[in-house]
């Protein structure tokens, strides 16, 4: 009996390009195993940013659309009020990066909170601009070393990192918000639920679903797979609480 | 007889499956993959696989897709 199989909303044949060891290709998987489970296949626009997160339309089976950088939630916006408009609503999702939704879009990002716009966003949080070279990006750590802070990140140049699933909690127009991470099984499966629940709140029509997911950079953090899981649960989790900040069906 | 199948042209040698298969059955190759170092193979001469499904929940490259339970 088989009991575990590719998900259906993956692409047939399709590979990742990822490096090695990368969470993207974690994270997407479990996104395809959710719109499987929520048989959203066929009723679904992804929205892709810029950054590593773009090649979510190559590997998933939905409908996608790539926004300019930092503009996923706008595009989303527009997408889900126009369908609506439609009456062909569909299910409307972004897929970013931590570059790409909390500095360069933060705007877009924050103000479709406020709004309490019905689409879903899942933010990869990898602590660095990963597809440009490992850059300092808005939620470096303090004191990490990146290819512009090579003295590591510090409070008098660089200011302080940005906690977003936080700051979204705090919105009105948000029905749930929550920071998950991928470094072991148990939180794989959190990961996955939080996922599904915030993607059960665009269905109901709850407002703003919001999951930030703590990814490692193999590649721009210069350690193995497996240590960089290691830093995310020994490190990263003391600054980035594994946490739901806001759900509003608890309430 | 449970057992799992590993597709060599998506492994990218991140070895994380090594770190959380329970009994230890999955190890590092001889073959070169498509990242130029070894990948991996999946050895159960015991039949101890109890097809936990825990490397192909870890597995970020798709790589091990069927896990399968006898």
């Amino acid at each position: 009996m088989q009991v575990y199989t590719k998900p259906k909303s993956i692409k047939e044949n399709s590979s990742f390009t990822f490096c090695s060891g990368c969470d993207h290709g974690l994270v997407i998987k479990l996104v395809a195993e959710v719109i499987d489970e929520l048989n959203l296949q066929e009723n679904t626009i992804a929205v892709a940013s810029s950054g590593c997160s773009v090649f979510l339309y190559d590997f998933l089976d939905v409908d996608c659309i790539e926004s300019p950088h930092g503009r996923a939630c706008a595009v989303a916006t527009g997408i889900k009020r126009a369908t609506k408009a439609n009456k062909n609503e569909k299910f409307v999702f972004t897929y970013q990066g931590d570059g790409d939704f909390a500095s360069i879009g933060l705007g877009e990002s924050l103000h479709s909170a406020l709004r309490g716009e019905n689409i879903t966003v899942i933010c990869i949080n990898n602590t660095n601009y990963g597809m440009t070279g490992g850059q300092l990006g808005p939620t470096t750590a303090m004191g990490q070393i990146t290819t512009t802070s090579p003295t590591g990140r510090n409070r008098a140049y660089h200011g302080f990192p940005i906690k977003a699933a936080e700051h979204i909690a705090l919105c009105d127009g948000t029905a749930y918000s929550a920071r998950v991470g991928v470094y072991n099984i148990k939180n794989i499966i959190n990961a996955k639920n939080a996922i599904k629940k915030a993607f059960e709140c665009q269905i109901k029509g709850l407002g703003y679903s919001f999951v930030e997911v703590l990814s490692s950079c193999p590649t721009n953090w210069r350690l193995s797979p497996s240590d960089s899981h290691r830093k995310i649960e020994t490190e990263l989790t003391q600054i980035y609480p594994i946490k739901v900040f806001k759900d509003i069906t608890n309430d | 007889m449970s057992y799992i199948t590993i597709d060599d042209s998506k492994c990218k040698s991140c070895y994380l499956c090594i770190d959380v298969c329970p009994k230890n059955l999955i190890k590092k190759s001889t073959h070169t993959g498509k990242t130029g170092e070894c990948i991996v193979e999946f050895s159960d001469s015991n039949n101890q696989c109890i097809a936990c499904k825990q490397c192909a929940m870890v597995c970020p490259d798709i790589a091990i897709t069927n896990v399968y339970k006898e």
